[in-house]
């Protein structure tokens, strides 16, 4: 199997400050409006014990994404050797196509009606960096690299996979902090 | 594989087990990438400039290098190399250009034409505006005193240091200090348990087993100066969290227990804790013993605060007061992160004052794990004060002491209350301050202005001037405007704190025909003829006159871009006999505890006619003190002072960050919502007996039924969102409105801190 690259989160170390969505908006230039990467919260029972937990998410950068299988043009693609999911935006005809088709919301259109959205940060990664979402992390509850490796790893075997139709590129990590890795996932993704 | 203490990877590691060596330690060995640059570019055409981020003001800042390209900040990269913030930054950091190259900035020096607050000016130079400024003081010092100036102070900045020496030089005690940010919680930790650490006994969260975070608010206030981590370490290595505060932000969203205390009661809940822990006999005996003073007294005396007797009135059930007092005092290696929380009611004092006994007579003052006496920082710098220059005349000139006269000057010099001064404008009383001068802050949004006080006292004031990089609230009502740079416009001062120090570097050329902070007083210092003790105008002999204790000059300082890192001495335990022995800084020079011992008897504020030990005083508007308004405003508000995105009045103008919060926001429990049918996101009314605002509800299960919550400092719009600024007065969102200045009940006696507590109805816009 192919290389493939993904992000990781620590349950309950991400605290809604937002840092990695300004930070990806300066790096990338993002239009007002417009989100490459998203800090959600979400809270849960009653007063005096609710309970309030946040999650940061971008791409999923999904080993069968649904977005790319749709798109009329081709201009959406997948790296071969790291399974970074891009769009070549000289080709895309904003349709929204795949807008519709990601079951995570991710396809965001600017001004010229082109998808655009997170390439983890490609630019950055050939010059040997750390995505900004990660690296300017204040809580340190950001992560990425290799899912498999990743998998197989310490870390991997506390954390639990996003599933879905696309094979999504997504781990959450227990963590003595937050809650367990399934409820986060229950929490944010039950819908889908 | 090294698993880290919360059993998961730490990123480090995960990038080694995830074949990501050689990019890992490409970036770690600092000198390039993979593109043969250094690591912080992404393009040859870039450059990296290490400095400090400025978007909380000029102070320490986390370390940053502002990337430069064709001569414009395009963005910033956190400086790895800085013990603060470790390569992280927060979003206001990352928003550093929008900030800079904002359309609010101010463009010219202006001089009033028009009336006041008609926002008429004309064009002047930088130097008319000094010899304007200059020629005013001089007459006004002339005519009325040197005590007729007044200038108010932002929160702490670098340059604050610069206004207390420019006032010494003057001759005028009234540097103007708000009674609500961390040198209240100095003062009184100081006269109570000995400590002079600006802000208090610091919580050792390396090594606590239990951690209280009590009014304060360590992720917001420096999430990447390694207050988050070290929250989150803290509870991963799994210590209890105990969180005191009325809504479930993010840091009580991860304690183990949350006591949701009603705003403004802290003092009640701790007298209880008292009450406890002394009758169920759970203190440190040995400690009370040798090293408090009153003891016997003060068991007697919280005799009557017992829990049941705090419930109705902290809103907190008496056996959760029981528990946490208990855990408190059992176990081992407990801390207190207390904030400032406690300097937003009349009853300020007697919190800091119980607290502090807390700590005392549980025995966990300067033990590990416990809150320590930290030792001289090893990057202490030379202070910019002139203290010396402080006479028994000066203090006696006060126009409204923000501590009382005889406990003056405090670490900062003189002051008078920040309100206080602007109040004298419009009563004459005991004299009216007829200059002031607003370096970084916006006093219409800043303190209270009910019923538009602060209006009406710069319509009436003689002489107004505003100093600041953006527009002001206010600037309509100065007669002087004067445009300084941003810190990224300017190379000085350096900074230090804790164990770095480092030189500030200019990252862009100065946007507008600006000089900085530091440049104006000490160029208005020079112009009145203070020279002497502004180093001549020289900027490089006033950092190296600072720098002197360090041993090194600017230019070497300059020499190395990241600055200094020193060792950190490990802690020295239990040093009572020296810290309780410590002088105060008044002229006497007096120690702060004349017995040497933890004052729980307080005889220094009992011979100035305080109360010697704590009590409990009610806000001015509550349950209970006014319950006759509980029919007409039957809910509780009070406002948060910290934000994800913003400082107090400025940022709501910064696109990236106004995404992030665009409203202004009212929290509301779901129960008090429907009982009103609200639902979240409706525009709802906050009425008072003082004036009326307007937010967007934020209905969520985190905040007492019987309360309503909202953040302070909105005003400024937002033009690249549509976003129209709000009124200033009533049907705005300035919470500084809604508050009593009535100094016997809203004002603590010994600290002036004022209440931010009131009563309100809330109903649908």
């Amino acid at each position: 199997m192919a290389k493939q690259m993904g992000f990781y989160i620590i349950a309950g170390r991400c605290v809604e400050c937002h840092a990695c969505e300004v930070a990806c908006k300066e790096l990338n230039n993002v239009a007002l409006g417009i989100h490459w990467r998203k800090v959600q919260n979400h809270w849960d029972g009653e007063f005096p014990n609710p309970t309030n937990i946040n999650m940061s998410s971008a791409c999923m950068h999904c080993r069968k994404p649904a977005c790319l299988e749709v798109c009329p043009t081709h201009a959406i693609t997948k790296r071969a050797e790291d399974g970074i999911v891009v769009v070549n935006q000289s080709e895309c005809i904003g349709c929204r196509a795949c807008g519709s088709a990601c079951p995570y919301g991710v396809p965001q259109y600017g001004h010229d009606s082109k998808m655009q959205k997170c390439n983890l940060c490609l630019e950055r990664l050939e010059n040997g960096k750390e995505p900004v979402c990660v690296s300017t992390c204040p809580g340190e509850a950001l992560g990425f690299g290799p899912v498999e490796e990743f998998a197989k790893s310490a870390a991997g075997k506390l954390a639990v996979r996003l599933q879905g139709e696309t094979e999504p590129s997504f781990f959450v990590v227990g963590s003595s902090i937050g809650p367990k890795p399934e409820v986060f996932i229950d929490t944010f993704f039950k819908r889908l | 594989m090294k698993r880290s203490s919360e059993g998961s990877f730490t990123r480090r590691s995960f990038l080694q087990t995830a074949g990501l060596v050689g990019i890992g330690s490409a970036v770690a060995a600092g000198t390039t990438n993979l593109l043969g640059l250094p690591p912080q570019l992404h393009s040859s055409e870039e450059k990296a400039i290490p400095t400090f981020c400025a978007m909380c003001g000029p102070s320490l800042g986390c370390g940053i290098y502002a990337i430069v390209k064709d001569g414009k900040l395009i963005r910033v990269e956190g400086m790895k190399e800085s013990p603060l913030n470790r390569g992280r930054n927060c979003p206001k950091a990352h928003a550093a250009a929008q900030w800079v190259y904002s359309p609010q900035r101010l463009k010219y020096p202006l001089r009033r034409v028009g009336k006041r607050g008609e926002g008429k000016f004309e064009k002047i130079s930088w130097e008319q505006a000094i010899d304007h400024i200059a020629a005013k003081l001089k007459e006004q010092k002339e005519k009325y005193g040197p005590e007729s100036l007044a200038v108010l102070s932002p929160a702490r900045r670098t340059y604050s240091g610069y206004m207390q020496r420019f006032l010494q030089a003057h001759g005028s005690p009234n540097y103007g200090h708000s009674g609500i940010c961390m040198v209240e919680k100095t003062f009184v930790f100081g006269y109570t348990i000995g400590s002079a650490t600006v802000g208090g006994p610091v919580p050792d969260y390396a090594k606590t087993n239990c951690l209280f975070i009590w009014g304060t608010q360590p992720i917001y206030s420096g999430s990447s100066k390694g207050q988050l981590k070290r929250l989150l370490d803290c509870k991963a290595r799994g210590a209890k969290i105990i969180a005191i505060k009325p809504t479930m932000e993010p840091d009580v969203a991860i304690a183990d227990i949350w006591v949701p205390i009603r705003p403004g009661t802290d003092a009640a809940l701790a007298l209880a804790m008292l009450n406890v822990i002394i009758t169920e006999k759970l203190y440190d005996a040995a400690f009370v013993e040798e090293w408090t003073y009153g003891f016997d007294k003060l068991a007697a005396h919280v005799q009557k605060y017992t829990p049941e007797w705090a419930e109705p009135i902290t809103g907190i059930p008496a056996q959760q007061t029981k528990d946490v007092a208990r855990i408190y005092a059992t176990t081992k290696h407990a801390a207190i992160d207390h904030g400032n929380g406690f300097e937003h009611a009349p009853s300020c004092n007697d919190a800091i004052r119980a607290v502090g006994a807390l700590m005392a007579i549980a025995g966990h003052l300067d033990r590990p794990g416990g809150n320590l006496f930290p030792g001289k920082p090893p990057a202490a710098t030379k202070p910019v004060e002139l203290n010396e220059k402080i006479t028994q005349g000066m203090i006696d000139k006060l126009v409204c002491p923000e501590f009382p006269k005889t406990l003056q000057p405090f670490i900062e010099g003189t002051s008078s209350a920040y309100n206080g001064l602007i109040e004298s404008v419009l009563t004459g009383k005991p004299y009216p301050i007829r200059g002031i001068i607003a370096p970084g802050t916006q006093p219409t949004v800043s303190t209270r202005n009910p019923k538009g006080m602060v209006i009406e006292a710069l319509k009436k004031v003689d002489f107004f001037a505003v100093v600041d990089v953006m527009r002001t609230a206010e600037m309509n009502y100065a007669d002087i405007v004067l445009p300084v740079t941003t810190m990224y416009e300017t190379d000085h001062p350096f900074e230090a704190g804790g164990n770095w120090v480092m030189a500030r570097n200019k990252v862009i050329e100065p946007l507008g025909p600006y000089k900085s902070d530091y440049e104006f007083w000490i160029e208005l210092a020079v112009k009145m003829g203070y020279g002497k003790d502004f180093w001549n105008g020289s900027l490089t002999e006033c950092m190296n006159d600072q720098l002197s204790p360090l041993g090194i000059t600017i230019d070497e300082l300059r020499a190395k871009p990241n600055g200094i890192v020193y060792e950190m001495k490990p802690p020295v335990y239990e040093k009572y006999k020296q810290v309780f022995n410590s002088p105060s800084p008044r002229l006497s020079k007096a120690p702060y505890l004349p017995q040497g011992k933890v004052a729980l008897y307080n005889t220094t504020f009992e011979e100035l006619g305080m109360t010697p030990m704590p009590e409990w005083k009610e806000p001015p508007e509550s349950s209970g003190r006014t319950p006759e308004l509980l029919k007409k405003y039957p809910l509780t508000f009070s406002d948060f002072h910290t934000s994800k995105v913003y400082n107090a009045g400025w940022l709501r103008n910064v696109p990236y960050l106004r995404e992030v919060m665009p409203d202004p926001t009212l929290q509301m429990n779901p129960k008090t919502a429907k009982a009103r049918g609200i639902k979240d996101g409706d525009w709802v009314i906050v009425e008072s007996i003082r004036g009326w605002l307007k937010f967007k509800a934020d209905v969520n299960p985190g905040i007492r039924p019987d309360t309503v919550m909202a953040l302070h400092g909105w005003y400024q719009g937002c033009g690249e969102l549509a976003k129209s600024a709000f009124p200033i007065l009533d049907g705005g969102a300035n919470t500084n409105i809604m508050y009593s200045i009535d100094h016997k009940i809203a004002w603590d006696p010994a600290v002036t801190a004022m209440s931010s507590q009131t009563l309100v109805q809330v109903r649908k816009a």
